[in-house]
């Protein structure tokens, strides 16, 4: 059927690389989560750094954290994957790994590390997810550049047809993060008040929708197939799930001010489109879910293990989405503490989770990576029971504030009332810290290349040397993606 | 068919690439053409503009994250307008590069914040927020100052002057402002009584109103609400006893008012809690209901000890008389009713000593040092020690009983 059939052999994948993007998603993660911990114990002690200046101030605390988690953890975990999963998708190696070192140097040290200190001795601007610098966006629009360069030739020469629906995420991902990445970061420098409101809020939504999911659902539609080795249950729905994403995505920003002064027909679109993209991702899980069918709901094999937990945070916080996008709860819950929970529900439970189960995969396939599943496995427990404590705790903070905003209580009677809910907040980060570290252990600790053996350890198979056929996208079921 | 299967993609790309350009023509670059003509229609002519310093401040105000957990933008929904007053215009914010909407709110939304706080009272809480809020979690900026909230630098003196202009061109613009703007305002009855049909355009309790009626405090409330009240509101400036040396009253200027040394009427402290008193950094309090408000006053006459009175000459209270005729009445009015001729002319209201007793030692040490950060002089070039005593003595029989 296919015109140029996967190589026997898979094209080497430069594991440096793999490796390298993973040590700097583990270190950029944890200095952000100390960022954000950091701010979480300042509402709570707000004097607590003051004796030590502008530098550790709550706003610049805030400002890179969600950079870092963004640009640092996000980004150099989504580098890492696509060093793996590209060549094993295309048959190719990615453009060259010269390029690669550059494109490395430059996220790390002309992006991520720059931007925080930048912003602390700051210089910023006060865009949500665009608080880096504009010196520091050119360097980040260059990198997504070189990222282009580096990863799509590969899909290209291939040739675009039965391409998997990871390869559409990843083109569609960095394709797209490229152009939403200056409207959100440049265009409101340029176009004042009102008017650059409506465009930075289609970036707040694009840098999650164009960004972060599409190189997540990429890194799920990835490791679900690799790790059970079964081909994913229906490519129609993944192709159905793919294009209705990249329509409804954009569509959702303004859906970040509603009741304000942007029109409202603007308004009652996002809204639209946010009720829609609800739906489009109860297409995409059940198409995820029915494909991890017989896996259960925690498979032994923890990378899989965090993809299908990611997976189930997708439905839900998309599904929540589309709730709080509704007039009426946005005009209760909009600028409280739920909307927090929210983000961390998608960015810690959703993202990272997908991000840490592609990373853990990628690791256990580089032969001289060290792997200590013990590690792994408590880093997933307890980022799950951190990610429920942490989210639920703020979606309640938020119902209290939203009901004392509707009453005539002084304003500062819902800062008092939030601040239980902000010390559970910040006790949260005791075990999501602790499953970062452990993290961190579990992929630096064990034995060299013992990613493997817990990969046939847990689902009692051989080591799996090929699984490029996996992904091979066939219009006859019954022969596809049976593994050679 | 392998052709038409690479077309296919380049039209799925092609696709792909047609939802991106068309979200931001229909959710940034169609609204960016309404809202410019609404700007056109709505904006007053000249509104004006940031001068050099205020830009400066803005810039500190982006760099600190202020917009993260105060919001610029009052939104077309009941309880914000309720909150914070009129719904904001687009153009309110044509010349925010970029904006400083924000999307989350742990303090209040600062849109018309200009008109809300005395200078001196955004200088103290900025040096020391829980000095003056005691629950407040705003991170302290002293490194904006040189040591004291009273001596701020160009940094501090810039973000004053930056929140000081907030909701300044709405309120410049008038009701002529209102009314261009209502009538250019394409939207629903619903919208525009958001937008324009409120009674002030800045809600915020915090105003202090100057004078207006205020409602009729009852006599008793519940002592332990009102101590709770006091020690989370009012304790920052007054101090724990009432004395005015709350950790927050350094930097102001005047003072806040030494509880304990005055004996308040009922109506006295019913204006002050629902009015503000205006010129100073009293807010109003009228967010509060009127039980906490009741017990509050409880709290604040329980501050003051009554101490016997000496009954006094009848020649010290001649002369006390004949000096507050020639110099107080004024001001403070013929009857002490703070009500004299020149009283309308300051920005702080003269003191009421019908309203209002002072300890004796209180009276004198305003007459001999004057009361800082008000118009009130020292007398003591003007006055002999003897008259100085009399008018002391004098004005605190003005007063109009315990209630």
């Amino acid at each position: 059927m296919s015109d140029s059939p996967p190589p026997a052999v898979s094209p080497p994948v430069e594991t440096r690389l793999v490796y390298a993007h993973g040590l700097a998603a583990l270190i950029t993660l944890l200095i952000s989560v100390t960022f954000g911990v950091l701010a979480s114990i300042e509402l709570l002690a707000p004097d607590l750094a003051t004796a030590h200046g502008a530098w550790l101030s709550w706003g610049r605390l805030r400002y890179d954290h969600t950079q870092g988690i963004m640009l640092g953890w996000l980004g150099n975990a989504f580098f890492a994957f696509l060093y793996h999963a590209v060549p094993l998708l295309t048959g190719r190696s990615v453009t060259s790994a010269r390029l690669g070192q550059w494109m490395f140097g430059l996220w790390n040290f002309a992006v991520v590390a720059p931007g925080w200190v930048l912003v602390l001795a700051g210089f910023s601007q006060p865009l949500e997810w665009a608080e880096f610098p504009l010196v520091i966006d050119v360097f980040v629009v260059l990198a997504l550049v070189l990222a282009i360069v580096q990863f799509l030739p590969p899909f290209f020469s291939r040739g675009l047809e039965d391409l998997y629906v990871s390869s559409w995420y990843v083109i569609g991902g960095l394709v797209f993060t490229l152009l939403a990445y200056p409207m959100g970061n440049f265009v409101p420098e340029l176009v004042p008040g009102a008017r650059g409101a409506a465009f930075s809020g289609l970036w707040i939504h694009d840098a999650i929708g164009l960004f972060v999911t599409p190189l997540a659902l990429a890194i799920i539609y990835f490791v679900i197939p690799a790790a059970t080795r079964r081909p994913i249950f229906s490519h129609f729905l993944s192709m159905l799930g793919f294009w209705l994403l990249f329509f409804l995505y954009p569509l959702n920003g303004t859906h970040h001010y509603i009741f304000s002064v942007i029109p409202m027909s603007a308004q009652l679109g996002a809204i639209t489109a946010s009720t829609l993209l609800g739906v489009d991702v109860v297409i995409v899980v059940a198409n995820l879910l029915l494909s991890l069918r017989g896996a259960g709901w925690f498979p032994r094999d923890v990378a899989l293990r965090f993809v299908s937990t990611g997976t189930v945070f997708y439905l839900i916080v998309s599904i929540q989405g589309s709730v709080q996008a509704q007039m009426s709860v946005n005009q209760s819950v909009h600028f409280s503490d739920w909307v927090v929970g929210h983000s961390h529900l998608a960015m810690l439970g959703f993202a990272s989770f997908a991000a840490a189960g592609g990373l853990i995969h990628a690791w256990q396939r580089i032969p001289t990576a060290r792997y200590n599943p013990r590690m792994l496995d408590w880093s997933y427990w307890l980022l799950f029971a951190g990610v429920i404590v942490m989210v639920s705790d703020l979606t309640i903070a938020g119902l209290v504030e939203a009901r004392l905003w509707q009453t005539t209580q002084p304003w500062i009677e819902s800062v008092r009332a939030a601040k239980p809910y902000w010390l559970i907040r910040t006790l949260s980060v005791v075990p999501i810290g602790a499953g970062f570290v452990t993290f961190l252990i579990g992929l630096t600790t064990g034995d060299r290349g013992g990613g493997l053996g817990a990969v046939k350890a847990s689902i009692g198979l051989e080591p799996i040397q090929e699984i490029a056929p996996v992904f091979t996208v066939s219009t006859a079921p019954e022969s596809a993606a049976e593994p050679s | 068919m392998k052709r038409a299967l690479r077309m296919s993609y380049l039209v799925a790309g092609v696709a792909g690439i047609g939802f991106f350009v068309m979200s931001v023509l229909l959710l940034g670059v169609w609204p960016g053409r309404v809202l410019e003509q609404q700007i056109r229609g709505m904006s007053p002519d000249h509104p004006l503009r940031l001068t050099a310093s205020e830009q400066r401040g803005r810039t500190i105000y982006a760099r600190e994250g202020c917009a993260y957990c105060h919001t610029q933008q009052v939104r077309y929904v009941p309880n914000d307008v309720a909150r914070f007053g009129a719904a904001s215009l687009a153009w309110e914010t044509i010349f925010d590069y970029p904006h400083l909407w924000g999307t989350r709110r742990i303090g209040p939304d600062l849109s018309r914040e200009g008109a809300v706080r005395s200078a001196d009272w955004q200088l103290s809480h900025l040096y020391s927020p829980r000095g003056l809020v005691a629950d407040s979690v705003m991170p302290a900026f002293p490194w904006l100052f040189d040591g004291a909230p009273d001596r701020p630098r160009q940094e501090a003196q810039d973000l004053l002057a930056y929140l000081e202009t907030l909701g300044r061109n709405r309120a410049l613009a008038g009701p002529e402002g209102e009314a261009r703007a209502r009538a250019a305002c394409n939207c629903s009855d619903d919208e525009k009584q958001l937008a324009f049909g409120s009674p002030a355009l800045n809600a915020s309790p915090s105003i202090a109103r100057g004078q207006g009626g205020y409602p009729k405090l009852s006599e008793s409330g519940d002592p332990n609400r009102g101590q709770q009240l006091y020690s989370s509101n009012c304790a920052g400036c007054h101090g724990l006893r009432g004395e005015g040396d709350g950790p927050g009253a350094a930097g102001l200027h005047p003072r806040p008012a030494n509880l304990s040394e005055h004996d308040y009427t009922l109506d006295r402290l019913g204006s002050s809690l629902w009015n503000g008193s205006a010129g100073t950094a009293m807010p109003a309090w009228r967010d509060l209901p009127i039980e906490d408000l009741s017990a509050l006053a409880q709290v604040v006459r329980g501050f003051h000890q009554a101490q016997p009175e000496p009954a006094l000459p009848q020649d010290v209270l001649d002369l006390g008389s004949r000096v507050y005729a020639a110099h107080c009445a004024q001001c403070h009015g013929e009857n002490g009713a703070g009500d004299g001729s020149a009283a309308g002319q300051f920005p702080i209201a003269p003191t009421n000593f019908r309203a209002q007793r002072p300890s004796l030692a209180a009276s004198l040490r305003a007459l001999r040092n004057g009361v800082e950060g008000t118009p009130m002089a020292p007398w003591t070039s003007q006055l002999s020690e003897a008259e100085l005593s009399a008018a002391a003595y004098f004005v605190r029989g003005f007063f109009q009983g315990g209630n």
